[in-house]
């Protein structure tokens, strides 16, 4: 009774499909795979990370059941990459895993989703280490609709291109160029709220009101604004700043630019000398991207000022006349990039490339207390190198670096980049 | 004042309502294979034997999920509803083959906050035509989006994989 069940549930099965020159065996060895499998499942607890796969995975699903969007799943995703850099003046070489990022991304229901990454740099973090620890991301985000988003949280400020897409395989050169490091504090996030979203063919806005920087904080004359970016430590908050920005988005094309404003003195708070001086900071940028016949073309113009540069000087040299500095009052930054894909086969893809960028941070002199403008602000860097993508997630790369001022940067680098 | 503000407030309103109707799922599937064939012809199911697995899974860079891939089809063409993973989540796209080549491509369930723009026609339009080469390869570059990086490698492997499919579902 129980053979002659089995063979008319097998014969249902295989009549009802068509055969496509599969025979019954190959069936009947992917169905014993099938239970293999689901044996090894019921071995293992529960796993709420596992994504729904609503539609093609499961054969017995019903194709007119709702959309099943994976609530309650938790994604891990990551990035990395480690360099050697041999520097040619002094002949120093020196070998770091510059960053390891891993983040957590959860979906509570539909709409509402949580975005983090934490970032650990220089491989050892411990008060005796150059290693550091930090949040570089942890927001939520709220979706009505492709057009319509709110988040809040501790979020990447959308100005330049790498500040958002900062992952090594989607850059060229062992290091992230240097007017998104010094300029643009590549990777600059605040807590805030914002909106964003797409709008036309490829139209994509972004507005919110963050945190601002501390001018109380500055640490590095030659970082412009970067030292005073608070990255959601004890944000001093009683200025506020907005950011807005658009993009133009087509296959391989991207045009854009972002602008972000707000006071730095914030009161004094940690600087007594900055109370009742706004500072305001203001920083904007215009960027594009081109790629055509396996040419990659890039190139941004970034340009900010700090007000009342002067009294923060002065603020600096009240707090410690030993380490004082004069503070960025103007900072401009621009850079162009080419690349050509002179290889590529299954995933192997070489790229070699040439970038020419240039530095200009112009600081508010004191005079009267010896502080003066520091002439490595004055910067033009030539790179060459090639990126070899061994998989489309994972790089290897290689360049040469001259700075025309700063000669104790010219180095030979190597580097391996990854991101899942 | 108030009065004044009612206007802007409705539209606002009537602005949020709209959005909100839109959500993650462009089309259901079901409505996306009707659209192709006028109405829905039953599934037809491949089988993913071992072989079939292995070629599967060196397109897709990881084993397959499903081992019976359901599809519709008629005498011109065939339909593959197909996921797999952008950056964090999955997106579902359906895929219409004809005479070996995709004839369009439809983003239909897009999960992930940021990388909508592959559902754009300007970058689907793009896989028009396409075939598989040597290598189970496109036979042409898919260009980019900056900052949809791994939404638009997803979308390859699935241009792919449906065309793999289809040819292996004329036996």
């Amino acid at each position: 009774m129980k053979r002659s069940t089995l063979t008319l549930a097998l014969a249902a099965a295989f009549g009802a499909m068509p055969v496509l020159g599969q025979t019954v065996e190959e069936k009947l060895q992917v169905l014993q795979q099938e239970i293999d499998d689901l044996k090894a499942q019921t071995r293992k607890p529960a796993a709420p990370s596992l994504q729904v796969s609503p539609y093609s995975l499961d054969y017995n699903s019903m194709l007119d059941r709702s959309s099943g969007l994976a609530n309650g799943a938790t994604n891990v995703v990551g990035y990395g990459e480690m360099s050697y850099s041999k520097f040619r003046q002094s002949g120093d070489a020196t070998a770091d895993l510059t960053r390891f990022v891993f983040g957590f991304n959860h979906r509570f229901d539909e709409r509402l989703t949580l975005h983090s990454e934490v970032e650990f740099e220089h491989a050892v973090v411990s008060a005796d280490d150059h290693g550091e620890a930090e949040i570089e991301q942890a927001w939520v985000n709220y979706k009505l609709s492709d057009g319509l988003n709110f988040k809040g949280g501790l979020f990447l400020i959308p100005i330049g291109i790498l500040n958002e897409t900062h992952e090594p395989p989607t850059y060229y050169g062992v290091q992230r160029n240097q007017v998104e490091t010094r300029i643009i504090p590549t990777t600059w996030r605040e807590l805030g709220v914002g909106t964003h979203g797409l709008f036309g063919e490829g139209f994509r806005y972004d507005v919110g009101i963050t945190t601002s920087f501390d001018s109380g904080k500055l640490d590095d004359p030659l970082t412009g604004m970067r030292s005073a970016h608070q990255e959601g430590q004890l944000a001093n908050a009683r200025n506020l700043a907005v950011y807005g920005a658009l993009n133009y988005r087509l296959p391989g094309l991207l045009v854009g630019g972002g602008v972000f404003s707000g006071d730095t003195g914030q009161n004094g708070a940690s600087n007594p000398a900055l109370q009742g001086v706004a500072a305001r900071f203001t920083i904007w940028d215009i960027h594009a991207q081109y790629r055509i016949a396996g040419l990659d073309l890039q190139g941004l113009y970034t340009s900010g000022t700090l007000g009342d540069a002067d009294k923060v000087t002065a603020a600096l040299f009240a707090a410690d006349p030993a380490t004082a500095f004069a503070a960025p009052k103007s900072m401009k930054g621009w850079y162009a990039q080419a690349a050509y894909h002179v290889y590529k086969k299954g995933n192997f893809d070489v790229a070699p490339f040439v970038r020419y960028e240039r530095i200009d941070i112009r600081q508010a002199e004191d005079p009267a207390n010896g502080l003066f403008q520091n002439p490595n602000n004055d910067e033009r860097i030539k790179t060459v190198g090639v990126n070899f993508w061994v998989h489309p997630q994972v790089v290897l790369k290689a360049d040469v670096q001259r700075y025309e001022t700063d000669k104790t940067q010219d180095a030979y680098r190597l580097g391996l980049g990854f991101m899942f | 004042m108030i009065r004044a503000a009612r206007r802007p407030l409705a539209m606002l309103t009537l602005a949020l309502a709209a959005a909100a109707v839109h959500g993650e799922v462009y089309q259901e599937p079901g409505a996306f294979i009707a659209e192709v064939f006028g109405s829905t012809p039953a599934p037809k199911v491949l089988w993913l034997t071992r072989e079939l697995q292995a070629q599967a899974a060196a397109i897709l860079g990881h084993p397959p999920a499903q081992l019976r891939q359901r599809y519709w089809s008629d005498a011109a063409r065939s339909v593959w509803i197909l996921e797999e993973t952008g950056k964090e989540e999955l997106i579902t796209a359906g895929f219409v083959v004809a005479d070996g080549r995709i004839d369009h491509v439809r983003v239909l369930v897009y999960r992930e906050s940021r990388g909508q723009e592959v559902r754009q026609s300007s970058f689907l339009k793009q896989f028009r035509s396409a075939k598989l080469s040597q290598g189970n390869r496109l036979d042409r570059e898919i260009d980019g989006i900056v900052g949809a990086t791994l939404s638009v490698g997803a979308m390859e492997r699935m241009a792919r994989l449906a065309l793999l499919f289809d040819r292996l579902s004329h036996g």
